[in-house]
């Protein structure tokens, strides 16, 4: 149910802590520039599959695989939007955009190129020399969306990175990172607990269960864009997917 | 309607306010010290008046002998300048070795803690003794300037390589994190996470270790063999029972140190603006 054809990224893992299991033979796979939206309620283990997802730490059982090669930061580009602000207070904004393609030893000319435009893309133009202190926290959430989407990434995971900012902001941001997706592709594996966040966002949803944590649905979202709140469709799958997740 | 100015007034008189207060109350702190220097010295006076004892120097004499030892210099002939120079090349040798040492050490114990756990029945007693109880053995075991480095360098290099030390547990798991995801080396991450993360903690050490060495001047100095230096200075006059040099002697320790102290704090503010911020 949860595979799609020439599927770019494989997942089939399980993960136990002690005598806790997290994940219960969780397989799904992911398509090449699909943006997709893990949905689950808090503490089903949605942070752990993000963990698991970089290669840091491994799974208990099975594996995860880019391009049919177990996922490894080292041979894979992957880049991660943390919740909390992950930038270094020491750098401004644009040597925090750079940090990835640093670490990747990008060519000096290429490098230049992407910080224009990304830069630009995420509105930051002007605020290259500020300090992480100087600038507010959606400006921050941008600064680290410009570094996830400067290098050339196979993945790139967002774990709930509006979760910390105000409901207006968090709104506007959606909309950003929408529009940047559209207009720089690449496979995001975004990890929400609401599902407005996932409806408005997603092509494809899976739905976690509490743990231990299987796959209890997975939708196709084909909406059309912008995506309205109000919508007839917008209202019935998030009925559905209320249901489903059981949120109380 | 009326509410409405106020609401548009007040962020903008909120906004004058602060600046204005920061100028004030920089000036005011420069005041305050003024007064109080000033008293502080006066004070003096009426109690070195009212002691009237040859052992008591007024503050009119200390600046005589100041004076004196400036321009003219001490028994051997060598003025204030050359003394203060032999001083200061020995601290800045002294702590120049602390740093050399402290950091690196600091940071690879921080690294790999069971270094740390595994040397700190050496490392730890090491610390409490004070280098005041070095000299016999610096006495017979080094000559010349390596006394002076070595007692200097023993004050100094504890304080910075503590603060090394304690520092590196202390970085961001997060911020090393966003370097792993992109598949950074253990190198990598030292030298552009762990370093710049733990700067403000070495600097802070290095304050520490400055102040440190500098108070073993006099300690260094009593068995150096040299005439030169502050702390021989007051060594010298200390047998000639001349309290006035002796305390000019120890004004000018005193304001050396505050000199570099100032100077390593205006490095700090410049280069760690992004915490000194946060911090306020």
């Amino acid at each position: 149910m949860s595979e799609v054809a020439n599927a770019k990224i494989k997942v089939n893992i399980s993960q136990r802590f002690d005598a806790l299991t997290v994940f219960q033979n969780l397989k799904y796979s992911v398509a090449e520039n699909e943006f997709l939206c893990i949905l689950g309620r808090s503490g089903c283990g949605k942070t752990t599959l993000a963990n698991l997802m970089t290669g840091l730490t491994k799974p208990t059982e099975g594996a995860i695989l880019i391009n049919d090669v177990p996922v490894d930061p080292k041979r894979h580009e992957l880049a991660f939007v943390f919740q909390e602000p992950s930038l270094w207070p020491w750098r401004n904004v644009r040597d925090n955009i750079r940090i990835g393609m640093e670490i990747k030893k990008v060519a000096p000319d290429v490098v230049e190129r992407r910080l224009a435009e990304m830069t630009e893309l995420v509105g930051l133009k002007g605020f290259e020399s500020f300090y992480p202190y100087q600038i507010s926290g959606g400006m921050k959430q941008r600064v680290a969306i410009a570094r996830a989407f400067s290098v050339d990434a196979d993945l790139i995971l967002m774990d709930e990175p509006f979760a910390a900012l105000d409901a207006q902001t968090r709104q506007k941001m959606q909309a950003e990172v929408l529009r940047i997706w559209e207009q720089r592709k690449h496979t995001v594996l975004f990890i929400t607990h609401s599902l407005e966040e996932a409806i408005y966002l997603a092509e494809r949803i899976i739905v976690l269960s509490d743990k231990p944590t299987t796959i209890k649905g997975d939708f196709v979202v084909d909406l059309p864009r912008p995506r309205d709140f109000a919508h007839p469709g917008f209202l019935a799958l998030r009925k559905k997917l209320s249901e489903l997740i059981g949120a109380d | 309607m009326q509410t409405s100015t106020v609401a548009a007034q007040a962020p903008s008189s909120e906004r004058l306010a602060p600046r204005r207060r920061q100028l004030s109350r920089r000036s005011r702190t420069w005041i305050t010290n003024l007064v109080v220097l000033a008293s502080c010295v006066a004070l003096w006076h009426v109690a070195a008046v009212a002691y009237d004892s040859p052992f008591i120097p007024r503050p009119h004499d200390v600046w005589l002998a100041l004076e004196r030892l400036t321009f003219q210099g001490d028994v051997n002939g060598h003025t204030m300048w050359a003394h203060t120079q032999a001083s200061l090349v020995r601290v800045l040798a002294g702590f120049a070795a602390a740093v050399v040492m402290g950091v690196p050490l600091g940071l690879l114990m921080g690294l790999y803690p069971a270094l740390y756990q595994g040397t700190r029945s050496l490392s730890e007693p090491l610390r409490f003794i004070p280098p005041l109880a070095w000299i016999p053995i610096a006495l017979v075991t080094l000559t010349g300037f390596s006394r002076y480095v070595f007692i200097i360098w023993l004050g100094a290099f504890f304080p910075i390589f503590i603060a090394t030390l304690v520092g590196v547990p202390r970085v961001e798991i997060l911020h090393k994190n966003v370097a792993m995801v992109h598949g950074a080396s253990k190198g990598w991450i030292v030298r552009k996470v762990v370093i710049p993360s733990i700067l403000p903690d070495i600097f802070g050490g290095m304050r520490v270790g400055l102040g440190v060495g500098w108070m073993c001047i006099v300690a260094a100095e009593m068995i150096g063999g040299d005439s030169l230096g502050l702390g021989k200075l007051i060594l010298k006059y200390a047998e000639m029972l001349r309290m006035s040099e002796i305390v000019a002697g120890m004004i000018v320790i005193g304001l050396l140190g505050l000199i570099m102290n100032e100077i390593l704090l205006v490095f700090e503010r410049r280069l760690f603006r992004w915490r000194w911020e946060v911090k306020l």
